[in-house]
């Protein structure tokens, strides 16, 4: 017989002496999912994802851009992403923004350009100066480079980030049909030639972007444009530039690319 | 995030914002307590992993809903119990708890001897084979509050019920165990 008293005592003194399974980390595939599929942008004011849709459907539709398959989810990633840097920079955690923007490892221009498998293009216009941080991602095919460029004088600033510009590289070409942008009023993409080669000019309010993954399936991804795009290909690589910028200080940086 | 490990309702605001690495620290502090609520409740390793996994994607992106200022924890342990609820089989061999084959020994077990160590494992198996011959809703109640140490607020959660009725769930589950025990009671 066992005392009552000693009823609950037995039970909290029985807790170690139990066989878990192991518990998985979770960590790994929890963050993995989170980062393949970002949170859509809509639902941080709260709006029903069908809500989302049936405004876009009355949304312009416009053909937008393609990649052959090795780049579709980076330049994807371009717009799903880093959209999301520029507009949430001030609540972003303390610390580097590389690791939010999972632009891989802050490291050096010397060392960016050896570990990509293309020619690395760096701004020269004078009021840019030399990039505040460079990043390499080496999960991307062939690599992929950015430069961070932080508010300063003579750069064009936001009220809302200390981010001024952000450019970012990949090795790839863009085609067309491969995802197709859902633009609403007060937003606007213009076909532009950069450089010689075809680019896109993209300016104004948020707006929604699909694509097709690796797969072929139709994903959508948050993207928050607080400030401009200019995206083009030249040579066998293609690049983003991101900043607050009006379309000429955009085509003037990229002119200086070199 | 450097200096003081940063509070649940900061990581949380900060996943808010789409700050993944934020979340991931939610993940790494409750996943055991996520992995085993769900295992109690599947029955099965396999499943609970899935639920627990599944639960930590679903909280995310609810995230928005989320009320400032409230506890996570109760919260993201009731979307857990509802995956793992999802998953249950009937089909499938549920395996309930066992004693560790080495037993791990409280301090101060060393000093006893051999026998007095066999009585106490003896009774240590006498009240896991008297907790698994309770219904499940009791096993779940005791376990909660006694094996996994979850609080009033997160029991309710677990085990989807008013937090009012948590006490007199578990007050009905030990007197069950008591019976089957035959517990003496007193006064």
């Amino acid at each position: 017989m066992v005392e009552e008293k000693d009823l609950e005592q037995r039970l909290h003194d029985l807790r170690p002496y139990l066989e878990y399974p192991t518990t998985p980390n979770l960590v790994v595939a929890v963050r993995a999912r989170l980062v393949a599929a970002r949170r859509p942008w809509w639902s941080s004011f709260g709006i029903p994802r069908r809500l989302v849709l049936a405004a876009a459907a009355v949304l312009i539709v416009i053909g937008g851009l393609a990649a052959i398959p090795q780049t579709r989810d980076t330049i994807a990633h371009w717009f799903g992403v880093k959209g999301v840097l520029v507009n949430t920079v001030p609540s972003l955690p303390p610390g580097p923004l590389g690791h939010d923007l999972m632009l891989g490892y802050r490291t050096t221009l010397a060392d960016a350009r050896a570990g990509a498998r293309f020619r690395v293009l760096v701004p020269t216009e004078s009021t840019l100066g030399q990039p505040d941080e460079v990043w390499f991602n080496q999960a991307v095919p062939q690599g992929e480079v950015s430069f961070v460029y932080h508010t300063r004088p003579g750069l064009p600033t936001s009220s809302t980030t200390d981010v001024a510009i952000l450019v970012m590289e990949i090795q790839g070409s863009v085609d067309k049909n491969f995802f197709g942008k859902m633009i609403g009023p007060g937003t606007t993409l213009t076909e532009v030639t950069v450089n010689g080669g075809p680019g896109y000019w993209i300016e104004g309010n948020p707006h929604v972007i699909f694509f097709k993954d690796a797969l072929g399936n139709f994903r959508d991804e948050n993207l928050r444009l607080a400030s401009n795009t200019l995206l083009w290909q030249q040579g066998d690589v293609t690049l983003r530039i991101e900043g607050p910028l009006t379309k000429a200080q955009a085509l003037q940086i990229a002119a200086s690319m070199q | 995030m450097e200096g003081r490990p940063l509070e649940d309702s900061e990581l949380v605001e900060r996943a808010k914002q789409g700050d993944v690495n934020a979340y991931a620290e939610l993940v790494a502090r409750y996943q055991e307590v996520a992995f085993r609520v769900a295992y109690h409740i599947a029955g099965v390793e396999a499943d609970a992993e899935e639920a627990a996994q599944e639960a930590f994607i679903k909280a995310y992106y609810a995230l928005g809903r989320f009320r400032p200022g409230a506890p996570w924890r109760p919260w993201l342990l009731r979307i857990v119990a509802n995956e793992a609820r999802n998953r249950r089989s009937a089909s499938a061999r549920r395996t309930g708890l066992a004693l560790r084959a080495a037993e791990a020994r409280a301090s101060g077990d060393t000093a006893l001897s051999p026998e007095v160590l066999a009585e106490a494992r003896a009774q240590r198996a006498e009240l896991l084979d008297a907790i698994h011959q309770l219904a499940e809703p009791d096993q779940l109640a005791l376990t909660y509050r006694y094996f996994l140490d979850l609080s009033e607020e997160e029991m309710a959660a677990a085990l989807d019920c008013a937090r009012g009725t948590v006490k007199s769930r578990l007050s009905r589950a030990l007197g069950r165990l008591r019976e089957v025990m035959g517990v003496v009671q007193h006064g």
